[in-house]
């Protein structure tokens, strides 16, 4: 928003020496206009201040208005019965979405959890609608116009630009240290999910994408606290996503099997069993005739 | 020596041939080889070779995968390599292969003994007599005689004050060995009065330091102490007591950490919501922020699964929900009493701190906790 009330005054200074041709105006004045524009951008970016804010404010700047216009059209067609005309929610169906961000979009829409399928207290992942299917196209441009729809009411919490791999720290250890002081209580050691109270649940975290966790943790979507930029620093959080995927979707397990990654319960009774039938069968051989 | 003495049962027995003397001692135990077929009656036969190389094999396979194990666990890569970059297979690897060589390595010396055994090992038949019963009235006479006579040479029935002396004392010893080996679990909780380990944590402000609330960034070294503002509405968040004169030590930084009684719950609720404080912690909290210890009052799991929609704090142990907007009174489970407030408050430098120590124990219930 800084960026917007700053730039929009382009002033027009040189008018004099240039006026003899019609071409010569216009070439002057369209130096001028960049001239200025260049350097209205440079003091912009020497003067913004750094951190979020900044991030924040360019984004903003970037907003397309036909994107927020396909937005408010695929709400309306999506979203409006339960969040209502102007995103101030429907009393007993939905809360309101200003300020929630693009990020919460992002996630409940890509994980499929929104739209819901029916009124339900709690909602679960599912596959997107095809038009928000975070695999075509369409579904990302659909979703992106989505997004910038909810994020001009109000702004909110923000997806970093990176994506996929980028999303991913290099420091599993200290992201595992992390996830299980902040995120093990309820989803586990290994990103299993865990049960909550009134039958809610904390979700497994297998098929969760890079940009989907960073999500979770920026909006708290459902019962799940939210963890800022100041409570988890970007890098934190993309120590604790490297700590996930190594631990996921069996991609820990050297043996072939994850047994459930549930510990050493699961792993226990599998070695306790095999072993057992194995020194039988050498017993039974052992003592057999040759 | 003995061989001059004539063997009531046999001849002399340097002069008998190695079998003899195995016979013998056979039939000294009274034992009766009824058949011995030895495997390979004819020597040298292609099958018998066949039969040689099929256990040397084994064998030689048991020293290979010897070998294979010592090279493996000495050149394969065994520094973690997370899934998904180069070499994470092969470091993934590296367990089942030193497992797979070992393995293979003792089974195969096994199973090279075992087969052996069953080639190469005559089929003997042989039955031992077994004589049942006591022994004769003899052997059984002469053998309490020889315990009496004992007993009657060395006086210990005639002297009963040395005979109670070491019984005694013996009892005694057993006493101080007990003692000795029990001595090092006992751990006294009570030691030091008031200032007992079973009535404060580290949250107590000694000597009037200021103690900060310090957020766990993964780096023990690093220290980051938590603001107002750190927070979004609706977020958690484990802190641990942190004293300026612990920066630098990591072992006064690891103990602050790893203390049971240590890790407090920072909630910060979303503004607006309508809160019940208990009588005597109406100022405990600061603004939206509210700190309550981590350790649930049934059996001192950490109950944290904070659920920010509906402010309830669950223990995964056994279910004991808080509602922390009640100043975390138990709403269900078995936990009886509500989670300890930590009183905090900002200081002149924007830090939270803690204003002084709960009031009352964290952790499950004792039986003298009332008591003071």
């Amino acid at each position: 928003m800084d960026s917007v009330t700053s730039t929009s005054p382009a002033p027009r200074r040189p008018r004099g020496r240039w006026r003899r041709t019609k071409l010569g105006r216009r070439l002057a004045a369209a130096l001028a206009l960049g001239g200025a524009l260049v350097t209205t951008g440079g003091l912009y970016v020497v003067l913004a201040p750094r951190p979020q804010i900044a991030a924040a404010s360019a984004t903003t700047a970037q907003v397309d208005p036909a994107l927020v216009a396909t937005g408010q059209q695929l709400y309306d067609s999506a979203c409006i019965t339960c969040h209502g005309t102007n995103l101030q929610g429907v009393a007993g169906r939905g809360p309101s979405l200003i300020g929630v961000g693009s990020a919460a979009v992002f996630f409940q829409v890509s994980t499929g959890r929104m739209p819901l399928s029916r009124e339900l207290t709690h909602a679960y992942r599912k596959p997107p609608l095809p038009e928000f299917d975070p695999g075509t196209d369409q579904g990302r441009r659909n979703t992106a116009a989505l997004e910038a729809y909810v994020q001009a009411h109000g702004g909110g919490p923000q997806l970093p630009a990176q994506r996929g791999s980028a999303l991913r720290g290099d420091d599993p250890a200290r992201g595992g240290e992390l996830f299980r002081l902040n995120c093990a209580s309820c989803h586990s050691f290994t990103g299993r999910g865990g049960a909550l109270t009134s039958g809610t649940f904390a979700p497994i975290l297998n098929p969760a994408t890079p940009e989907q966790v960073y999500a979770a943790m920026l909006t708290g979507p459902a019962n799940m606290p939210r963890f800022g930029d100041r409570q988890l620093t970007p890098q934190e959080k993309k120590d604790i996503i490297a700590y996930i995927l190594s631990v996921s979707s069996q991609r820990n397990s050297p043996g072939g099997y994850d047994l459930g990654d549930i510990g050493p319960t699961a792993e226990g009774i599998t070695a306790f069993v095999i072993g057992m039938v194995a020194l039988v069968g050498v017993t039974v051989w052992l003592g057999a005739k040759s | 020596m003995t061989a001059k003495e004539p063997d009531p049962r046999g001849a002399d027995a340097e002069h008998r041939s190695r079998e003899q003397l195995a016979r013998l001692a056979a039939e000294l135990s009274d034992v009766e080889i009824v058949a011995n077929i030895p495997p390979w009656p004819r020597p040298r036969t292609p099958a018998e070779k066949r039969a040689e190389r099929s256990v040397a094999l084994w064998f030689v396979l048991s020293g290979l995968s010897a070998i294979a194990f010592v090279v493996a666990y000495t050149i394969w890569p065994s520094d973690y390599v997370s899934p998904g970059e180069d070499g994470a297979t092969l470091y993934a690897l590296y367990t089942p292969v030193i497992g797979a060589t070992f393995a293979v390595s003792v089974l195969a010396l096994g199973i090279g003994l075992i087969t052996y055994i069953k080639k190469f090992f005559p089929h003997e038949v042989s039955v031992q007599q077994l004589h049942n019963g006591p022994s004769n009235e003899r052997a059984r006479a002469t053998a309490v005689a020889l315990f009496e006579q004992t007993s009657h040479d060395t006086g210990i029935p005639r002297r009963s004050l040395i005979t109670r002396a070491a019984l005694g004392a013996t009892g005694l010893f057993g006493i101080a060995a007990g003692v000795l080996a029990i001595g090092g679990f006992v751990r006294y909780p009570w030691k030091g009065g008031d200032q007992a380990a079973k009535w404060i944590t580290g949250w107590k402000p000694l000597n009037g330091d200021t103690v900060y609330l310090r957020a766990e960034t993964g780096v023990l070294g690093n220290i980051v102490r938590v603001r107002p503002g750190d927070m979004q509405p609706g977020s958690m968040q484990t802190v641990f007591p942190y004293r300026e004169s612990d920066r630098g030590d990591e072992a006064l930084l690891l103990a602050a950490e790893r203390a049971s009684d240590a890790p407090v719950m920072l909630i910060r609720l979303h503004p607006g919501t309508e809160v019940t404080k208990r009588p005597g912690q109406e100022n405990f909290n600061y603004g939206d922020y509210y700190a309550f210890s981590k350790i649930c009052t049934h059996l001192g799991c950490p109950a944290s699964q904070y659920e920010s929609k509906t402010n309830i704090s669950l223990c995964p142990c056994h279910q004991s929900e808080f509602l922390i907007t009640e100043s975390a009174k138990p709403i269900f489970g078995p936990a009886a009493r509500p989670l300890p407030q930590l009183p905090i408050t900002v200081n002149a430098e924007g830090y939270f701190v803690a204003r002084g120590d709960f009031i009352e124990p964290v952790g499950p219930v004792f039986w003298e906790m009332r008591t003071r």
